[in-house]
């Protein structure tokens, strides 16, 4: 985005502003336009404050049509409990199948392609479980179903990806949060390489381009970040509660390069620290620099 | 009768199967049923465990009863329960006509064999299991007869679903996902040594072609414990006068126990052999035959004869030092490769108890456990190695320990589980990527499960062949936190020889098998 075309969205979400509240109805394809948008919600109840940051954001019926088939991807990584935070929340997860279905999505379907056992990450992660009450599909990741898919990317040039991704209506990202060795952070891009197949450990040799590549192949309807609780040490897989922190927020919004952005500051880091938000920012994915992001924060 | 005992042996069959499947990790750390409980109540692991190790599993005295049912009624374990005896059974129905038995005495076989498994036991080596049916069914099933039904099912189902006509896809695959949830393993099992393992298998099913309830009848070691326990059975056959001694009950017999010449004649019955079949009752045409609680009737002895049984006391004896001079009792610790499952004994009490029946192979999650060759000496074969390359020991899992009958893996609850070692991770610095090649990788740290991670980098700037700077995380093991869990060796991206792998050393079982003071 160079300044020109960032004069003009600013421009026009400055209309969008100037709209008088009678004339609300005027206000949303202005908002869709002003894409760099966040809500941060916090509380301590994870379902209160999903559902009132997807509310402030325009509400689920904004991105989910009657009939769609949505698919909603948490991280589902590890064989670890929803207090470990190595898994995304399962209550977030819940809240956002129960709204999708309640916005009238035909299907609400959630998986993961887990490192650990996949059996023990769905039930210990508590996703499994939560998703299913919900309402969702809660499928294991079905080998014969990754499908040789076009990148073109600056070093994925084409990856088998999972096809229920590829064919779903709706994409919601919901990642987690969380310390990585080599990546720093693990938040919404990296969240990708859970539809990933293959020998996908592979893109760690160049991880910054690859997840930029993969943010560009698959573009989410929706993001929640899930900030409930955070591991800032030891992830992406921790496993000592004093690694924890309870910050009760999640963070909607649909550019993944702001969200990661935002998220980055959560743990004392700038997106500029992160190098796949860097070159995220370079490709267009997305905006890093959060003083062009108009941020709501709602507590709930 | 033949009717009550077809629906004894199939719901036997039916309860062993149901626990058979069953053995098998949902997500959760219990399984839900007593999947081992056959195992349990087999008294031939209990006497051997308590001669070789002296000591049992608690669960094993339900073996007991298993005596006690014997001494009142016979055999009727081998007759009426018994799953292997009921696939024997099966395969025998395949084959029409009884021909005179050929090997009319070897019966004897497999007392001798008992008396050289019971020998070895009395001197520590424990071999019962490669002999003993349950053992053996729940090995062969676990490590090749699954995995076959498996590839199979798969294999069917895949091709239908490649056909990639919706139609015909949408029915197959929701057959597909009712065998998922029924039958099918939650991932495709696979096993080092399936196929001789499965050979063995179908072979002695294959033997009933030759002869109905071949292994019954010559081989099985838990039959013979029977047969002695059954020698004064209170439950006895008898035969009146009336008997015209046409034969058909000895052609009819399942266990060998009718003399071929004088089917009447109550004194050469072998009721040692009778597996309460009641065959000879159902067929008798004079109705002569009668099955009663009597004192006055006698019946013929084993009669192994005092050369036969010299012979398997030598042999039982002499198996013991032949098996163990190998160089492994040299060194005084086992080979590096040899990676037990965590709560595994210290070596010698682990082999003492060991009774290769598989279960832990059946269980692991991620069928990282194998069955040996020969890594822990013949004395080990079929006993379990964790092999990282293929699968590793999932960090919150304690399903191995909670299966194994014999308590050669102990039962650990999950804090002391996370806690054992069962090897250390070591490096191989000429394959791994940020020493070998200036390529960041960082998967062996990421998936490392310890609270605090056992692998840690050293920040390195490494050059390129244009001579530019790349700064490169270089992993290194912390001999204290690794566990030997081996997801570094599994999940290392460098195929073949991995750049990471766990060795046995430094296992919390062994004193010898340390590498730091």
């Amino acid at each position: 985005m160079n300044r020109r075309e960032f004069l003009k969205t600013a421009a026009i979400a400055g209309i969008g502003f100037s709209i008088p509240s009678p004339l609300d109805f005027l206000n949303n394809p202005c908002e869709a336009y002003a894409k760099s948008d966040l809500v941060v919600a916090t509380g301590p109840n994870p379902t209160k404050i999903t559902r009132a940051a997807i509310e402030a954001f325009g509400g689920m019926k904004k991105f989910i049509s009657k009939g769609d088939i949505v698919v909603v991807k948490p991280n589902i990584g590890w064989d670890r409990l929803p207090e470990q935070a190595a898994n995304t929340n399962p209550e977030v997860v819940a809240a956002l199948v129960q709204m999708c279905l309640d916005a009238g999505a035909k299907k609400v379907k959630v998986f993961d392609r887990p490192v650990n056992d996949p059996r023990r990450c769905y039930i210990q992660s508590g996703i499994h479980q939560a998703a299913t009450a919900a309402g969702a599909e809660v499928n294991y990741i079905d080998e014969r179903r990754f499908r040789e898919t076009a990148i073109n990317g600056l070093v994925l040039k084409t990856w088998p990806l999972y096809e229920e991704v590829l064919n779903a209506d709706k994409v919601i990202n919901v990642p987690i949060a969380k310390h990585h060795g080599l990546s720093k952070l693990t938040m919404s891009m990296k969240n990708w390489m859970g539809v990933m197949g293959g020998s996908r450990s592979h893109i760690h040799q160049r991880i910054d381009e690859s997840l930029v590549d993969l943010s560009l192949a698959i573009k989410p309807t929706l993001t929640i970040l899930d900030a409930v609780r955070i591991l800032v040490r030891n992830g992406p897989q921790g496993g000592n509660l004093a690694d924890v922190k309870k910050l009760d927020t999640v963070v909607v919004g649909t550019d993944q390069v702001a969200i990661d952005s935002f998220g980055a500051t959560l743990f004392g880091l700038k997106g500029a620290d992160l190098g796949y938000v860097r070159i995220g920012e370079q490709r267009g994915v997305g905006i890093m620099d959060l003083s062009k992001v108009r941020i709501r924060k709602i507590t709930a | 009768m033949k009717r009550l005992r077809l629906i004894s042996q199939g719901l036997f069959l039916l309860l062993f199967l149901f626990l058979f499947f069953q053995t098998e990790s949902k997500g959760v750390d219990e399984l839900g049923y007593p999947v081992r409980l056959f195992l349990d109540f087999d008294p031939l692991i209990l006497i051997t465990t308590l001669l070789s190790a002296h000591a049992v599993a608690v669960a094993f005295y339900l073996s007991l009863i298993m005596i006690a049912v014997t001494i009142i009624f016979g055999r009727v374990f081998c007759g009426w329960a018994c799953p292997f005896g009921t696939l024997n059974n099966l395969i025998g129905a395949l084959k029409k006509m009884r021909s005179q038995p050929a090997l009319g005495g070897w019966y004897r076989f497999k007392y001798c064999l008992l008396i050289s498994l019971m020998l070895s036991a009395l001197f520590t080596l424990q071999l019962v299991g490669i002999f003993d049916p349950l053992s053996l069914l729940i090995r062969s099933l676990s490590l090749s007869v699954n995995p076959l039904f498996n590839s199979g099912t798969r294999a069917v189902f895949d091709s239908i679903y490649d056909l990639n006509i919706k139609s015909i896809a949408d029915v197959s695959e929701s057959i597909y996902a009712v065998f998922k949830k029924g039958v099918l393993s939650f991932d495709q099992p696979l096993y080092r040594q399936n196929i001789l393992i499965g050979v063995i298998f179908f072979c002695i099913l294959g033997l009933n072609l030759y002869e109905k309830r071949f292994w019954c009848k010559y081989l099985c070691p838990l039959g013979a414990f029977l047969g002695i326990l059954s020698r004064y059975a209170l439950l006895k056959r008898s035969v009146s006068e009336g008997c015209t001694s046409c034969g058909l009950c000895t052609r009819e017999c399942q266990g060998n126990a009718i003399a071929d010449d004088m089917p009447g004649t109550n004194d050469l019955w072998r009721q040692t052999e009778c597996i309460g079949c009641r065959n000879c009752d159902d067929v008798c045409p004079q109705n002569a035959i009668s099955f009663g609680f009597r004192k006055q009737v006698r019946s013929a002895p084993i009669d192994l004869g005092r050369r036969r049984i010299m012979t398997s006391v030598a042999s039982g004896l002499l198996t013991v030092p032949l098996l163990r001079s190998t160089p492994f009792s040299k060194r005084g610790f086992s080979d590096s490769s040899l990676i037990r499952p965590p709560g595994s004994l210290e070596e010698a009490e682990f082999l003492k108890r060991c009774v290769k029946c598989g279960e832990c192979m059946k269980v692991c999650i991620t069928n990282g456990l194998q069955p040996t060759l020969l890594e822990a000496g013949l004395e080990g074969i079929w006993s379990p190695v964790l092999v990282p390359r293929l699968g590793y020991c999932e960090y919150r899992c304690t399903l191995c320990g909670q299966v194994c009958p014999t308590g050669a893996i102990k039962q650990l609850r999950l804090e002391e589980k996370m806690r054992v070692k069962i090897g250390i991770a070591m490096i191989d610095k000429g394959r791994c990527l940020p020493y070998a090649h200036a390529t960041p990788c960082i998967v062996c740290e990421e998936v490392c499960p310890t609270p605090k991670k056992a692998i840690w980098f050293e920040q390195a700037t490494v050059l390129d062949r244009q001579g530019k700077k790349i700064e490169v995380k270089q992993p290194r093991v912390d001999l204290d936190l690794c566990i030997g869990c081996g997801i570094c060796e599994t999940k290392c991206p460098v195929r073949g020889r991995p750049a990471i792998y766990v060795m046995s050393v430094g296992e919390s079982r062994s004193r010898e098998n340390q590498l730091l003071l």
